[in-house]
């Protein structure tokens, strides 16, 4: 790699396309500042890593994206938020469609407490009217992509409850590829699974990065590592560091980032 | 840097760059000896070096499992990352170097069954060069002084300087004299050992860069060994 790629990780490859653009958003708790200033880019069809101490405003920022924050009383944003050209949060964005482009896991595994078919076609219905042929389709390439479909394809009629802590996290990764979104924002998704669920998302994610622009907020720095090719560092509200992963865990720029990947005292 | 939150992992990698040094000063008394050794025409102190290598054999492999252990624990990211990939990487730069002192030790026992050739002033002035292009590289590591490891590495010219002009000045003695030959053969390679010793603390000081700044050096280190291309016309003119 030559030094220019080194020092510019933002301008490696042309061919990498923005598909975010963030552009000087603030967040506000009520009176309480929880984003500042933040200017960042997702790229198409890349994974991105949010990585920073609790309270450093990742999984607020992450929360931003799908405007999932409105569910909330005093909870606001300022700036903008770019997907395709189009600010989503323009008052005139529709929610709803918002949210089936850009899909949410969340941290403990979310099964609603129906069948693992129904799990998946509920989703869909919000959006779309299937013949019972196509849903079965959908259904099956679903799980399929989030590679549940060999575990679960004789028991599509059993509750999604019964599924171990693995295996629910992936069906809840299908429900979200199910309505077709662009975009996939997983907030530590793994943080409440073993280690061989845990390798199976990140294969998962791999795979899925073919077709999804992928955001994850992560506490393991070695799951960042592994999984993504940007990282974003925050703290205190602020993005420190943002670059090519590679570069972010062998040679961060800034001491403050440094001191956090290494487990140093700030 | 600021410590680790985990103290243990500070300790660890003090432990760690303590063995390097430890390594390092073995090899750097190793050397010292061995040319004491042909200074003093001391055998049996070349058979107390030949004998010591293995200490230093002993303690990369030390390093190397230690360095390994901490890798698969601690997984280290950005700069311990690299502290302990160089560490891995030094430990057998030094141990080179200990192989390149135990054999001039070896060719001091042999020296020393031959007549005295007079150039061999030259070899420990060499030797002494390259003794301090070790410490100083020790010190570098030890402080992370990277501006130092810096200047380590350009001063090897005056070691590779040293060696080609003692290349011809051998030729030139093996010329006038055939019975010369066997010493100054060994003398040579006594030389070339040494010589090779300087590149290896330099391939140090590259490492020490790598790890505190995090990039690889990016000039070519400047070199004045050019035995590669010396020829040494015959006294008299013949040909």
């Amino acid at each position: 790699m030559n030094i220019e790629t080194m020092e510019r990780p933002m301008q490696i490859a042309e061919a990498v396309k923005a598909k975010v653009s963030i552009e000087n958003l603030a967040f506000y708790y009520g009176d309480s500042k929880a984003l500042k200033n933040i200017n960042l880019t997702l790229y198409d069809r890349k994974v991105t890593a949010f990585i920073g101490p609790s309270g450093c405003g990742k999984s607020t920022l992450l929360r931003v994206l799908n405007r999932i924050y409105e569910m909330y009383p005093r909870q606001r944003a300022e700036g903008k938020v770019m997907v395709d050209g189009a600010d989503i949060l323009d008052p005139g964005q529709d929610l709803n469609m918002l949210r089936a482009k850009i899909g949410m896991v969340f941290q403990k595994p979310t099964p609603f407490p129906m069948s693992i078919y129904e799990n998946i076609a509920f989703g869909v219905r919000l959006y779309e009217r299937l013949s019972k042929e196509e849903m079965d389709e959908r259904v099956e390439s679903a799980l399929r992509k989030a590679a549940l479909w060999e575990e679960v394809k004789d028991k599509l009629s059993s509750t999604g409850l019964g599924l171990s802590g693995g295996q629910q996290q992936r069906l809840c990764i299908a429900r979200t590829i199910a309505v077709r979104p662009e975009i996939i924002l997983l907030d530590e998704p793994c943080s409440a699974l073993d280690p061989i669920s845990t390798a199976k998302i990140e294969e998962l994610i791999d795979e899925l990065k073919e077709e999804y622009t992928i955001v994850i907020v992560t506490h393991n720095m070695q799951q960042a590592a592994r999984t993504s090719d940007y990282t974003a560092f925050m703290y205190l509200g602020e993005l420190i560091e943002f670059g090519d992963t590679k570069r972010m865990f062998t040679h961060p720029e800034k001491q403050q980032t440094q001191d956090y990947i290494t487990g140093r005292f700030g | 840097m600021p410590q680790h939150i985990v103290q243990k992992y500070d300790d660890e990698l003090k432990k760690l760059s303590t063995m390097i040094v430890q390594m390092g000063g073995l090899a750097e008394s190793q050397l010292a000896s061995a040319v004491e050794a042909i200074v003093k025409r001391d055998s049996e102190l070349a058979g107390i070096v030949v004998a010591g290598d293995a200490k230093i054999d002993a303690l990369r492999t030390q390093v190397d499992d230690f360095a390994i252990e901490l890798l698969a624990r601690r997984q280290p990211m950005a700069a311990d990352l690299r502290i302990i990939v160089a560490a891995l990487r030094i430990s057998s730069e030094i141990e080179r170097i200990g192989d390149y002192a135990k054999n001039v030790a070896k060719r001091a026992v042999a020296l020393n069954q031959a007549p005295l050739v007079r150039p061999v002033h030259a070899i420990p002035r060499m030797a002494a060069l390259v003794q301090a292009l070790i410490k100083d590289t020790l010190d570098a590591y030890i402080t992370d002084d990277a501006a130092k490891a810096d200047a380590v590495w350009a001063r090897d010219e005056e070691v590779d300087e040293l060696y080609t002009s003692l290349f011809r000045e051998l030729l030139t003695y093996m010329m006038e004299d055939p019975r010369s030959i066997t010493p100054c053969t060994h003398l040579l390679f006594i030389a070339k050992n040494i010589e090779r010793i300087g590149d290896h603390a330099t391939n140090i000081a590259e490492l020490i860069h790598y790890a505190v700044k995090g990039e690889v050096m990016k000039e070519d280190r400047p070199k004045s060994d050019d035995t590669a291309y010396a020829v040494v016309n015959a006294p008299g003119g013949t040909r």
